[in-house]
């Protein structure tokens, strides 16, 4: 491949924090899926994506080529199944992985989220997937989460993306989990400003359906306030 | 197996869907936990509690590797895998129904009119084409039919031979109907099926190998809603009696059954 090709998928997919070889087995995997080990190829970004916070905002990308790549080539679904499996594992111990590195746990959700984004079946989100990324935002929005800037900012984040499919697969979860953000910006003693800011404007976005109003977007985004 | 669910077996008086279902190979389940009730996979870490101890997966000669149970299996691999699969059966079947109706129109445009062909898929505009339906919908069929019951029934009575009002037909998903008419439908399909339950110990079923045929349900055509609970009871109650009219052990002469539903086979039936 041209040198030129080869850095454009690099970027496309993020992949840059991975080594050389690392890199290639991935491009093949994009490539010519059948001629590698796809649970080891899933094993890696799942990994990576624990790691790597940059990564995980985009794994869903790469992962959508290589899910399509292996069905067109042979009607196979190894990685996909893998990853969803690794997924699931890591899923029954995000409390553990949450008490050990608070970026492990924000890494796996973006990830989980990106997923749910990217890896649509039949241009449908999958299903198995809904109540998953729902616990995961209900425990962020839960009150000590709302203490760690870190986590609300990714709640905020995710629901930015994928807010509005989330409440068409499943509406009452969303409400349930709006709730916890009202009591959360109400009532939470020790939220930093930034916290609340963000709470206040994803209570608005929702209530705008999931689009800022023009004067709401000035009041957040503008760079002339202090 | 475990203790319980073998009780449960052998006791005459449980009549339970859940314990005449049968896995995918064919083998008579134990009691299902994991099918009922639960949409969309639980919702507090407790919910997934179920999932462990199970054995969730299992080879077919069809399958590459290890198959779900059911449509709610463990783990997430699988459950997308059959989410998969049901689109895209949806999707071939909402291909079918347009042919069907395409033909349908066309055949009776030629035959002059009052023909009874009550083939519905006439109202090729009038057909459900929401996807969340359809699969909703799907699902509560392949629930139906994934049970040993639905198999005998199949085996028993094949299409020609169905009698609307007596044999049970599968909903038609692709007509339009209310949340709780099709929930309705479904029960009473449902419980009508029963009357297909393989016999516990002390009943005497025959079982009457007619063959079966291979439509599939695309152009079955809807059930028809009994007028009292009361008569749908009796129809239920009557039904294996009407088809156990043989006595002794084997079948040898048309059944009894057959000559019956042969005077009476209406000219409409798909």
């Amino acid at each position: 491949m041209l040198p030129s090709v080869m850095e454009n998928t690099t970027d496309d997919y993020k992949i840059q924090s991975f080594d050389l070889d690392t890199q290639m087995l991935l491009k093949t995997a994009l490539k010519d899926p059948s001629s590698v080990n796809l649970e080891k190829v899933s094993d890696i970004i799942m990994d990576q994506s624990l790691k790597d916070q940059v990564f995980s905002k985009e794994a869903g990308r790469i992962c959508y080529t290589i899910v399509q790549a292996e069905a067109k080539q042979n009607n196979g679904n190894v990685f996909r199944r893998n990853l969803l499996n690794r997924l699931q594992q890591e899923f029954k111990n995000r409390e553990e992985t949450r008490r050990r590195s608070l970026q492990e746990w924000v890494c796996y959700v973006t990830f989980i989220c990106n997923i749910f984004d990217y890896l649509k079946v039949n241009n449908m989100p999958m299903v198995a997937l809904v109540h998953p990324v729902y616990d995961c935002l209900i425990r962020l929005a839960q009150p000590d989460a709302l203490m760690n800037e870190e986590e609300v900012d990714c709640l905020v984040v995710q629901l930015h993306r994928i807010g509005e499919q989330l409440e068409t697969m499943n509406s009452p979860r969303m409400d349930e989990l709006f709730f916890l953000l009202r009591d959360g910006f109400l009532l939470q003693e020790g939220l930093t400003s930034m916290a609340r800011l963000l709470l206040l404007e994803i209570l608005e976005f929702r209530a705008g359906g999931w689009v800022l109003s023009s004067t709401a977007h000035k009041y957040y985004y503008s760079e002339i306030a202090d | 197996m475990s203790d319980w669910t073998r009780a449960k077996r052998t006791d005459p008086h449980s009549s339970k869907p859940e314990n005449r279902k049968r896995g995918i190979d064919g083998s008579l389940r134990e009691r299902e936990t994991c099918c009922r009730g639960r949409e969309n996979g639980g919702h507090t870490d407790g919910s997934y509690r179920y999932t462990e101890k199970r054995h969730a997966n299992f080879t077919t000669p069809e399958s590459t590797g290890p198959v779900s149970r059911c449509s709610r299996a463990a783990d997430w691999g699988s459950q997308v895998d059959d989410e998969d699969e049901m689109r895209r059966d949806v999707h071939r079947d909402m291909q079918r129904r347009r042919i069907l109706g395409a033909e349908v129109t066309q055949r009776e445009r030629k035959t002059s009119s009052g023909s009874s062909e009550s083939c519905d898929s006439r109202e090729g505009e009038n057909m459900e084409t929401d996807e969340a339906v359809l699969l909703r919908r799907q699902k509560q069929i392949n629930y139906g039919k994934n049970t040993l019951a639905y198999d005998r029934y199949t085996k028993e009575v094949p299409k020609h031979m169905r009698q609307p009002g007596v044999h049970p037909k599968t909903p038609n998903k692709f007509r339009k109907y209310s949340r709780r008419s099709w929930d309705q439908q479904i029960k009473l399909w449902k419980v009508k099926l029963h009357a297909w339950d393989p016999p516990t110990e002390d009943g005497q079923d025959k079982v009457l190998n007619i063959g079966e045929l291979g439509l599939d349900d695309v152009i079955d055509i809807e059930l028809d809603f009994p007028t009292l609970p009361d008569s749908d009871q009796k129809t239920t109650a009557s039904l294996p009696a009407h088809s156990l009219s043989l006595e002794g052990e084997d079948c040898s002469g048309t059944p009894v059954k057959v000559q019956k539903t042969e005077s009476r086979v209406e000219p409409d039936m798909a």
